[in-house]
């Protein structure tokens, strides 16, 4: 609270949160009104997933684990939208799965009403798997004997049956996989229990705020691409040509890292200020 | 009962710790049958653990309430949506819809699980916001050099920042895969040989606390 006696810059440092609050709220809220759309580029850890799928041939099998829940909604969901249209696009053979017991009902929505977007059939084209107790134990399972670690599908439907699965005994049959993961289990996981001892390619994708401590998995080439954040989100729906949520975010992103940015700029100018005063 | 408590379970570590340590580099079908049979199990027992954990909240804010301890009022919510949201999902077997028709589970998920969730990390940007004007201060040259790749960071991660600075891109980019790749690979290796110097510990009975601060 401001006190009588108070200089201007201790009054600016002690400022009334909700005024801050309010700046953030209006610079979300007016770019999504009011879009810009300005350009986005691509980055070579997004372009690195984007190349691997597209070099895949017609029928790879392509697993894409969602391991988020409603809390990462707003980053992994465009994220997945996306990839799962390219997948399908490319007529590639989609299993999906979840480690996130809190993201099963959401995964099923989202794969359901991709391929139904896509016009691709449930069994034949895609199935999703659900979710199965054991997080990184439920990767080792798969990567000796998929049937076991998962005896049937989301619907009920055993798992021999499915004609999307036929051949696909392990990890070791699937061509890409790409864990969209917002914690543990996730990306890194994914990583050590499954590629390094089953030999598949495999991309990430995670929220911002992980994205830099996947960097040294990309660098090392252990995974071959990287989408992150709502960022990541709209590199790759521009890649695809289906602009989505995350390209309509980008202002609003865009607007609240300056708003930030100001924010950090002005508090230090104002504490600078008053540690000349004091002296 | 010395052999039940200590002896048995350290001999049990050593065995298993060696076998599947081993097992690794064994690519023989006993091998792999050996790792199948044993993850199998390992989904088995994280299912039980689900059980021991939700078992573990109830007794906990259980004896919360009784007491009647600050924030029990919580505590109550807690069971009420638990027990409820149980309750639902046992009557409609776990299923969110029935032929494209949406279950009361479903209901509970969609209109109150995903918005709950969605709001929590919302609200976060805000106290982001805030936190980053009070405390986000350039009081030496360490934060102050925090600050610089911070402001640089975030202004290269969006596409307005790029078209205002349009170094800032690469500039981010560099810091991201150079500076941070390194740094964050130094930390990941040290906390690995960590890793292993506490697992070749625990495997040879060293480290014990596992076992539990009982007396023998």
């Amino acid at each position: 609270m401001w006190m009588a006696g108070m200089t201007f810059s201790e009054k600016m440092l002690k400022i009334d949160r909700r005024i801050i609050f309010l700046m953030i709220g209006l610079c979300t809220l007016l770019p999504l009104l009011y879009p810009v759309g300005l350009p986005i580029k691509t980055s070579s850890e997004v372009r690195g997933v984007y190349d691997h799928i597209e070099s895949l041939p017609e029928g790879s099998v392509f697993l894409l684990s969602i391991d988020f829940d409603p809390a990462s909604k707003p980053e992994l969901y465009p994220q997945a939208i996306a990839l799962l249209r390219h997948a399908f696009k490319k007529n590639l053979h989609v299993i999906t799965m979840t480690l996130w017991v809190s993201g099963t009902g959401m995964a099923d929505q989202l794969v359901t009403q991709v391929a139904k977007e896509m016009g691709k059939e449930n069994g034949t084209d895609y199935t999703f798997l659900g979710w199965s107790p054991g997080g990184q134990a439920v990767i080792i399972n798969m990567g000796q004997d998929l049937y076991s670690a998962y005896p049937s599908d989301y619907r009920g439907k055993p798992t021999k049956e499915l004609p999307i699965l036929e051949g696909v005994r392990s990890l070791k049959d699937v061509g890409y996989m790409v864990s969209l993961g917002a914690g543990r289990p996730g990306v890194e996981e994914w990583y050590v229990f499954g590629k390094d001892k089953y030999k598949f390619e495999m991309g990430g994708g995670c929220t911002g705020v992980m994205a830099p401590g996947l960097y040294p998995l990309l660098r090392s080439g252990q995974i071959n691409g990287l989408i992150g954040g709502l960022r990541g989100a709209a590199e790759y729906e521009n890649l695809i040509g289906q602009k989505g949520k995350a390209v309509a975010g980008m202002d609003a992103q865009s607007a609240t890292h300056l708003a930030i940015i100001a924010l950090v700029i002005m508090c230090n100018l104002f504490y600078f200020s008053l540690r000349q005063q004091k002296g | 009962m010395i052999f039940l408590r200590r002896q048995l379970p350290l001999l049990i570590t050593l065995v298993t710790g060696l076998l599947f340590a081993a097992q690794y580099y064994v690519p023989h079908p006993a091998s792999e049958q050996m790792l199948t049979s044993a993850t199998k199990w390992l989904q088995i027992v994280g299912g039980f653990a689900l059980i021991l954990g939700v078992t573990s909240l109830f007794h906990q804010h259980a004896v919360k309430i009784r007491r009647q301890e600050a924030g029990w009022g919580y505590s109550l919510v807690l069971y009420v949506g638990m027990l409820g949201t149980i309750a639902v999902g046992l009557w409609t077997n776990g299923k969110e819809s029935v032929e494209g028709t949406m279950t009361a589970f479903g209901w509970i998920y969609n209109y109150m699980m995903v918005p709950l969730q969605g709001t929590m990390f919302a609200i976060l940007a805000f106290f982001i916001a805030s936190a980053a004007y009070r405390s986000f201060r350039a009081k030496s040259r360490e934060a102050a050099v925090l600050l610089v790749a911070a402001v640089i960071v975030m202004m290269g991660r969006v596409p307005l920042g790029e078209y205002l600075i349009p170094l800032s891109g690469d500039v981010s980019s560099w810091i991201l895969n150079v500076l941070n790749s390194s740094v964050r690979r130094a930390i990941l290796i040290g906390v690995s040989l960590g890793a292993v110097a506490l697992s070749f510990k625990i495997i040879f009975g060293v480290e014990r606390s596992y076992l539990g601060g009982g007396k023998e």
